[in-house]
């Protein structure tokens, strides 16, 4: 018997942002769907605030409304009529009914930008970066906790891509909730995680800052992954003699970087 | 020497109805595709981009103009078929493309239906199964393999077919960094070797550089055709449409407006740093 996910040890603060990265198969997907007892673990306990998840293995539905996750390809799921039923589909199961439904529902789509007009829609007649929309807006409607995004972005464009990094951001900023994370796109997780999660073959091979995370360049090449790729230009200049720092891992951090080499440099 | 084209586009549009309204998914394009070479065809969704790639192989027919394949007008109906084994089509999803349990077999279904012998099926597969580096895997299921290595067999079994021209559309969307730069480097490997003509619509800049042309879609319509260098130059043209910049590009433009005398038309990890520092050198002088 294979183990997806062998003896995984970590802790989350509330309302951090933490990454997960590892190349396809390292079991990141398998990882997180123990987080809100999707899976079961076979070995070791899930805590929720202290309490494990399968305490009360006939409750573990009520976790899934703290925890929510959303699936890679979440709009593949969407299947009631409207958008409207579609995003009041969750909350509806957590006893939320008239009014109050009614409410939560308006709110959710406010907060991610689908328009008013929209949840009377059929979801399926939507564009993909909409139907995309609507199935996270099912998932933050039961208002969770904690948050967890199986590669949010997968298969979006240029655009979309920076919708749904917006919502997520902004859903955090209007609930503190604590958000995971599961991205291929290193520059994403730079900009954007307080602590990243690297797996490799089932095991957690390192959870620490971006900093320091970035800093094992040679680490993360061996289990397919890299540095984001501005770290990747500053190493580059760094070998042809340019005295920069290695731990630039944005766009703007490049330019404030190489701005005050240039200032440094007039000055000499 | 004068290049033949394989592919002529003369005046097309694409329209369709929705709701009682006419909308133009393509606007009056013109675009000669020579062949053997490799071109890219960039656009964000709704550009265009998949209406006029589904014409290119008569899966959709033009609304006004003509689409002509090796000479032969796709308004043809009785050419159908001759023009689908010319252009061979791959998609974004490579678990709507598979249907075999077995690798070998899947690539074999198109072959199987071209009425080939066996000894001549068997050559062919094996043959396409080496040329996208899968000819290890044959014997294995597709579902347990990973999304590049699935696309690599959905390209193996239009490969099969022996077309002259492949196009994908936005082959690599669905795939992780490392299934991305395997497809990647497939087609270019295709395009060398087997003198396919590739034509590959994506939404990834990157994808572009190693191509012969690029070709950007905004709106239904062309708004910029030339090499890969001379199109990364116009960062701002393809930022104010949609498309996704690398982060070099981005790092070199964002640069250039703060007043660096950087080279903005490249885009590999160390041309960018050798730009960099070429700028950084002459400011010291």
């Amino acid at each position: 018997m294979n183990d997806a996910v062998k003896n995984v040890s970590f802790d989350i603060n509330q309302g951090e942002i933490i990454g997960i990265i590892g190349h396809t198969g390292s079991g990141k997907s398998t990882l997180v769907q123990h987080l809100n007892g999707l899976l079961k673990p076979t070995e070791g306990t899930v805590l929720f605030e202290n309490e494990d998840i399968w305490k009360n293995a006939k409750e573990i539905r009520k976790i899934r409304s703290k925890i929510g996750l959303v699936f890679q390809y979440p709009e593949y799921q969407l299947f009631e009529e409207t958008v409207f039923a579609d995003i009041a589909f969750g909350p509806k199961n957590m006893g939320l009914s008239g009014e109050e439904l009614e409410n939560c529902v308006t709110e959710t789509a406010s907060l991610i930008g689908i328009k008013e007009e929209y949840l009377q829609k059929s979801p399926f007649d939507l564009s993909g970066g909409e139907k995309r929309r609507v199935a996270i807006a099912g998932v933050m409607a039961m208002r969770p906790k904690v948050i967890v995004f199986d590669e949010p972005t997968a298969g979006l464009d240029p655009r979309g891509r920076e919708e749904v990094m917006k919502i997520i951001s902004d859903y955090r900023t209007a609930t503190n909730a604590t958000v995971i994370i599961i991205s291929h796109s290193m520059e994403d997780m730079a900009a954007l995680a307080d602590r990243i999660i690297v797996m490799n073959k089932g095991e957690l091979v390192l959870f620490d800052t971006p900093e320091k995370v970035f800093a094992s360049a040679e680490a993360l090449r061996e289990i397919g992954l890299d540095v984001p790729i501005v770290t990747r230009v500053f190493a580059g200049l760094r070998a042809m003699g340019v005295a920069v720092s290695p731990n630039v891992f944005t766009v703007s951090q490049a330019v404030e970087a190489l701005v005050q080499l240039k200032e440094g440099a007039a000055d000499a | 020497m004068k290049m033949e084209n394989i592919i002529e586009i003369k005046k097309v549009s694409y329209e369709y109805t929705e709701e009682e309204r006419i909308f133009a998914a393509v606007k009056d394009i013109n675009l000669n595709i020579e062949r053997g070479s490799f071109t890219v065809i960039l656009g964000h969704n709704g550009s265009g981009k998949s209406t006029l790639a589904k014409m290119l192989n008569g899966l959709k027919r033009p609304t006004f103009g003509d689409v002509i394949i090796d000479g032969i007008n796709t308004k043809d109906e009785e050419k159908e078929l001759e023009i689908k084994r010319k252009v061979g089509m791959v998609f974004q999803n490579p678990d709507n493309q598979l249907i075999a349990s077995i690798v070998e077999e899947d690539v074999a279904f198109g072959p199987e239906n071209l009425g080939l012998s066996p000894a001549e099926i068997r050559v062919r597969v094996d043959d396409a199964l080496k040329s996208v580096g899968m000819y290890e895997f044959r014997k294995s299921t597709p579902h347990r393999l990973s999304g590049g290595q699935k696309q690599r067999i959905a390209i193996a079994g239009i490969i099969a077919m022996q077309p002259d021209c492949l196009v994908l559309d936005e082959p690599t969307a669905m795939l992780d960094p490392k299934g991305r730069a395997e497809i990647i480097d497939t087609l270019i490997k295709l395009n060398k070797e087997k003198n396919i003509t590739v034509i590959l619509i994506t939404h990834y800049m990157e994808e572009a550089e190693k191509a012969d042309r690029v070709v950007v879609m905004n709106d239904g319509e062309i708004i910029a055709d030339g090499l890969p260098a001379e199109i990364f130059e116009n960062v701002s043209l393809l930022k104010s449409v949609g498309l996704d910049v690398p982060q070099t590009t981005e790092l070199l433009y964002a640069l250039k407006q703060k007043g660096f005398r950087v080279k903005t038309n490249v885009i590999s990890i160390k041309e960018t740093a050798a730009s960099i520092a070429a700028a950084l050198g002459s400011e010291e002088k």
